[in-house]
């Protein structure tokens, strides 16, 4: 294991992608430090902390953990990278509405590169609707239940110069988003692994030791001892899960091609248990996510009915079962749309064909096809099942304290570490095993 | 005055980040990558374009994180 690490660092390519890597994440981690400009970090620091002793349930932790902590600092990097996959499950939603878009989508590379840049400015506008909504209830100290005055943190509030300081600020959090954008675009181009899911899962280990000296601190010490095997177990579980597959066969017949003999081999098909990864749970968790900007932007204080309802039945924290159930039922419905988008049993079977592949016993062309989707849809049943169950597990398990998502091993969180960190390895090791053949995983 | 200015200057900064940035051929984006697999890393170099762009947006950030620092000190200092 740690040999491998070395051999990494030892190969000059590989080298330079993870220094890449470290280094554009430690640039990132830096932004999420650095207030914006005019938020005086001491008192607003002090805010965070009287907001989580009063005990008041906060609305916006999940969103804050999503920010590795950032939002409630107000830091020019508060937005994260929410807004950005926002955008991209609204496009790649409206991909499957819109004719255009679909189109785009069909003619390749040029087309992808035209939805990709949609994308961005959807971005944009939707950073400059946060960031403007985040301000707002900074303002009105809403943002930390009204636990403390603004004017402690907004030294600059009832000002000759409170607007433009206030619009400056809105300026600077959309623009930090576009540059974490570009920070996920340049990992992609020259690290390792998808900076997007990378960012993300920067953003929750980053605020997992302060979880854990949370739980620390708070409970007994078996307490903590309990917390941390479960957490083994989970990733073990988790790990288990995530590398499971169904290993289809293949008999590839033999050719002729001019003098050379191509084929009569026999592989395998791999279809995994979960072939849809974290992509469902990032989904669900974004979309439950909105209900939280509309209270933010209408105001929690009214009495207005829309308000009252989401308030009720879709407060993150409240733990209502109607709130569950639809996590719940987004995550399997995500999963299965997942992998009718990602996998086609049509073409692979087409394609199959083509090259003289077939899987013994059944015949090519449709019968394939019918048979690969069952197979996937079977797989895919439990697979999105455990997905939700997953998700929602330590939320139903630590009940009704709001602890859930402060939880350091909160499903969500799981789920996007594990992939993740699954992902980049395995991307490392193939990497590696373009020069030597052993990599980190036997 | 000198913060109303100087909040307006940080606001072109801005702009002209998030400009620069919406230039840059927008690679790895989407989703289609977001789910591992797939068509992985981009070959050859950048162009010349491509790296006097880089260039240029790495000077902006600098100076768009320069101004952000030193204004959020002057606020301070006067509240």
């Amino acid at each position: 294991m740690l040999g491998a690490f070395v051999r990494a660092f030892r190969t000059p390519e590989l080298r330079n992608k993870l220094l890449f890597t470290l280094f554009i994440l430690t640039i990132f981690r830096l932004g999420a430090v650095i207030p914006a400009p005019g938020i005086d970090s001491v008192a607003i620091e002090k805010c965070v902390q009287q907001t989580a002793e009063t005990g008041a349930s906060n609305i916006y932790a999940l969103i804050n953990l999503f920010s590795g902590g950032a939002l409630l600092q107000l830091a020019v990097f508060a937005l994260g990278i929410m807004p950005y996959i926002t955008a991209s499950i609204i496009l790649n939603l409206l991909t499957v509405v819109v004719p255009r878009l679909e189109a785009l989508k069909k003619e390749g590379q040029a087309g992808q590169s035209k939805i990709t840049q949609y994308t961005r400015y959807l971005t944009i506008a939707l950073a400059v609707l946060q960031s403007t909504s985040v301000i707002a209830m900074a303002r009105t100290g809403q943002l930390f239940q009204n636990a403390c005055i603004p004017e402690e943190y907004m030294p600059f509030l009832h000002t000759s110069y409170e607007l433009p300081v206030l619009i400056m600020i809105v300026f600077v959090m959309t623009a930090g988003t576009c540059v974490i954008m570009w920070f996920g675009e340049l990992i992609t181009e020259r690290g390792v692994g998808n900076g997007m899911s990378l960012l993300i899962f920067t953003q929750i280990i980053a605020e997992f030791p302060a979880g854990m000296m949370r739980i620390w601190s708070e409970n007994p010490a078996w307490v903590f001892a309990l917390v941390c095997v479960a957490g083994v177990v989970l990733i073990t579980g988790v790990v288990f899960i995530e590398q499971a597959q169904r290993r289809i066969p293949v008999q590839y017949a033999k050719r002729m091609v001019g003098r050379r003999m191509y084929g009569g081999s026999s592989t395998y098909i791999p279809l995994k248990v979960n072939q849809a990864g974290v992509i469902p749970v990032i989904f669900a968790s974004s979309l439950l996510y909105l209900p939280t900007l509309v209270v933010g932007l209408l105001g929690a204080e009214t009495d207005n009915k829309v308000v009252d309802f989401l308030n009720t039945y879709f407060n993150p924290m409240g733990n209502h079962p109607v709130y569950l159930t639809t996590f719940f039922l987004l995550i399997v419905g995500f999963a299965f749309f997942y992998v009718a988008i990602t996998f086609n049993p049509a073409e692979v079977a087409d394609n199959m064909k083509k090259y003289g592949g077939f899987i013994p016993s059944i015949r090519p062309g449709r019968p394939t096809a019918e048979y690969l989707d069952y197979v996937l849809t079977r797989l895919t049943t439990p697979g999105a099942l455990y997905l939700g169950v997953i998700a929602l597990l330590p939320m139903v398990a630590l009940g009704t304290s709001g602890a859930a998502a402060n939880f350091p091993f909160g499903g969500v969180s799981i789920l996007i570490m594990v992939g993740v960190g699954l992902d980049t390895v395995k991307q490392i090791e193939s990497h590696l095993q373009q020069r030597n053949y052993e990599g980190f995983l036997r | 005055m000198i913060i109303v200015g100087l909040s307006i200057a940080l606001m072109v900064v801005s702009v002209l980040m998030i400009m620069l940035v919406l230039l840059h051929k927008g690679k790895g984006g989407g989703l289609s990558d977001l789910f591992g697999g797939g068509v992985t890393s981009s070959l050859g170099g950048s162009s010349v374009v491509q790296r006097n762009l880089d260039r240029l947006t790495i000077a902006t950030g600098l100076v768009w994180i320069v101004g952000i620092v030193a204004l959020g000190l002057l606020i301070l200092r006067q509240g």
